[in-house]
């Protein structure tokens, strides 16, 4: 449904996205996850037909969306990253507004407009001004635009961004039932959120995918790797992590601010090993825990990590 | 495809929804407030002129009015496009399957149509003339006609500006600057700075009042000065199509 191919964009010199491919079938729930200024929103915008590519082609249902824009954004429902309202319009008239833009005409427009704010469970409030909807209101309504038209491409940048937890778990639902019927692909920096609701996630870091895959592949990477925090009394983090570097079965040891984290991808436990050193050396065992490794971890791992990641692989 | 028919569909609603927009903000109320305001002012004027025996006519009026619009119309285009971009509204527009020009013609239209109200509420003072005079009904009427085109015509310089920035406040001086750059261009080619015979003839062709006189004093309408506002409309709608079109560009 959505097919990109060696997509790039320069803001003047600075590249924003670096030849970018990816694809999203039908169905499909993508997520579009990295940290601020990744270029998540300069894809979109471009996938939307609001900007052209510098180089590189992306398609919609077949549509180029540079070369044959029109038909491509009839397909596309999206919701900027700020919500775009015109506050003196009323709910329903914006909503109307929206769908009239994309070609809906009446009287199958006017029932449509009701039933997809019944949806987004605003129907109450459809003759309020804009301007006096609360955050979570107006980006319910700004789904409502999104969908009025029934896209087969949904995107949406940052949906659920200062969001109250409930109105969050509220947008995510609601993503998830339009994710039944069509494409949907969704930004964010926030894991939970991709990892409950896609089926797929892109990493992107600065201009270019860093990872692609389920969450659940993404995830047992990881497997058979434990971290464990240890903090220790009487004692510099740096002079702990000298002392248990040698024991069997640890990796790694990274003094932290508050203590040592140590990573282990041996069967045997070294919990035993490294309390046995702290008593031994006389120091005081505050705390030993087992960190769970998460999306969290892989994702900082390729986002901040790439300097290590180069130095290894030139060791390799 | 897109077809004609969807271009009138797109025009429509981008008209309508604009037309409903000036309605609920009070500077159309103020602008119609001030309009009313000074076309009294003159009509007042031209009574006393039509008590001394002058020919009771519509042309001072519409001749003072011409010059008036040029600062009370970019308080009503300001807002158009700057608005949108400010609030980044635009970014729906310009991602809805619509073209950049429907969008600028759509709302040029709606605030054209917020004129012509005007202009019809202004009918009470001409109707006034009919009741108690005799008035040439046809030189009135082509007087009304190229008053109506200038308002389009400075209404499309209005929307141009208002594409040129984000803020509202630099659109009405620009709206402003360049009407009156067409009001008096002419000006500069009769003050003899300029010497050449080219220079001059293109600039009074620009002039408004070289291609008002005839339909306001003489009630003639020449092709020509119809082309002449329709050409102005065009050209300045097309420029603002085409920075609108650079926000593509400029984000």
């Amino acid at each position: 449904m959505i097919q990109v191919e060696g997509l790039t964009k320069y803001y003047g010199p600075f590249k924003a996205i670096d030849s970018l491919s990816f694809h999203a079938d039908a169905g499909e729930i993508v997520g579009f996850l990295g940290p601020n200024g990744a270029g998540k929103t300069t894809t979109m915008r471009i996938l939307t037909g609001y900007m052209p590519p510098s180089e590189g082609r992306a398609t919609i249902a077949g549509f180029d969306v540079f070369e044959q824009s029109l038909q491509a954004r009839e397909r596309i429902g999206y919701l900027p990253e700020t919500v775009p309202l015109y506050k003196e319009l009323t709910v329903w008239q914006y909503v109307d507004y929206m769908a009239a833009l994309r070609g809906m005409r009446n009287p199958n427009r006017a029932e449509r407009v009701d039933e997809v704010l019944d949806r987004v469970e605003m129907l109450d409030r459809a003759d309020s001004m804009i301007s006096s909807l609360s955050k979570g209101m107006r980006q319910r309504v700004g789904l409502a635009q999104a969908i009025v038209h029934r896209p087969d491409v949904l995107i949406l940048d940052e949906p659920t961004i200062g969001l109250d937890p409930r109105q969050v778990r509220e947008v995510r639902e609601l993503v998830r039932e339009v994710g039944q019927e069509r494409t949907v692909l969704l930004s964010t920096h926030i894991l939970s959120e991709v990892s409950q609701l896609c089926s797929r996630i892109l990493i992107i870091n600065k201009g270019q995918i860093v990872a692609e895959d389920s969450p659940a592949t993404l995830a047992s990477r990881l497997q058979g790797t434990t971290r464990l925090s240890v903090r220790v009394g009487k004692a510099t983090p740096k002079e702990v992590a000298k002392a248990i570097r040698g024991i069997e079965g640890i990796d790694e040891v990274i003094p932290t601010d508050e203590g040592v984290e140590v990573i282990s991808s041996s069967q045997a436990d070294p919990r035993s090993a490294i309390s046995a050193t702290i008593v031994q050396k006389s120091w005081e065992l505050l705390e030993i825990h087992s960190v769970d490794m998460s999306l969290e971890d892989i994702f900082l791992q390729l986002t901040t990590d790439e300097t290590m990641d180069e130095e290894e692989d030139q060791d390799a | 495809m897109h077809s004609v028919g969807r271009s009138f569909h797109n025009l429509w609603t981008v008209f309508r929804v604009e037309f409903t927009l000036f309605f609920v903000s009070p500077i159309v109320y103020f602008v119609g407030g001030v309009w009313l305001l000074f076309f009294g002012v003159f009509f007042l004027i031209s009574l006393a002129a039509f008590n001394q025996g002058y020919e009771p006519t519509m042309a001072y009026m519409l001749n003072t009015m011409a010059f008036l619009v040029m600062f009370i119309v970019p308080a009503l285009t300001m807002r158009l496009v700057a608005e949108e971009v400010r609030q980044g509204t635009h970014e729906l527009l310009l991602t809805a399957p619509v073209r950049d020009w429907e969008v600028i013609v759509g709302k040029w239209l709606a605030v054209w149509g917020v004129m012509t109200v005007f202009i019809l509420v202004s009918f009470v003072y001409p109707l006034f003339l009919i009741l108690r005079g005799n008035p040439d009904l046809g030189l009135m009427a082509s007087g009304y006609l190229v008053f109506w085109l200038w308002n389009g015509a400075v209404l499309a310089v209005g929307v141009l500006a208002s594409s040129l920035t984000q803020y509202q406040l630099v659109a009405f001086i620009v709206g402003e600057g360049i009407s009156l750059l067409l009001f008096l261009a002419n000006a500069l080619s009769s003050s003899s700075l300029i010497k050449s015979e080219l220079v001059n003839n293109v600039l009074s062709a620009l002039t408004l009042s070289s291609h008002q006189t005839s339909m306001l004093d003489r009630g003639l309408i020449d092709p020509v000065d119809i082309t002449y506002f329709v050409g102005l409309m065009a050209v300045f709608l097309f420029l603002a199509t085409q920075m609108l079109g650079t926000r593509r560009w400029r984000a």
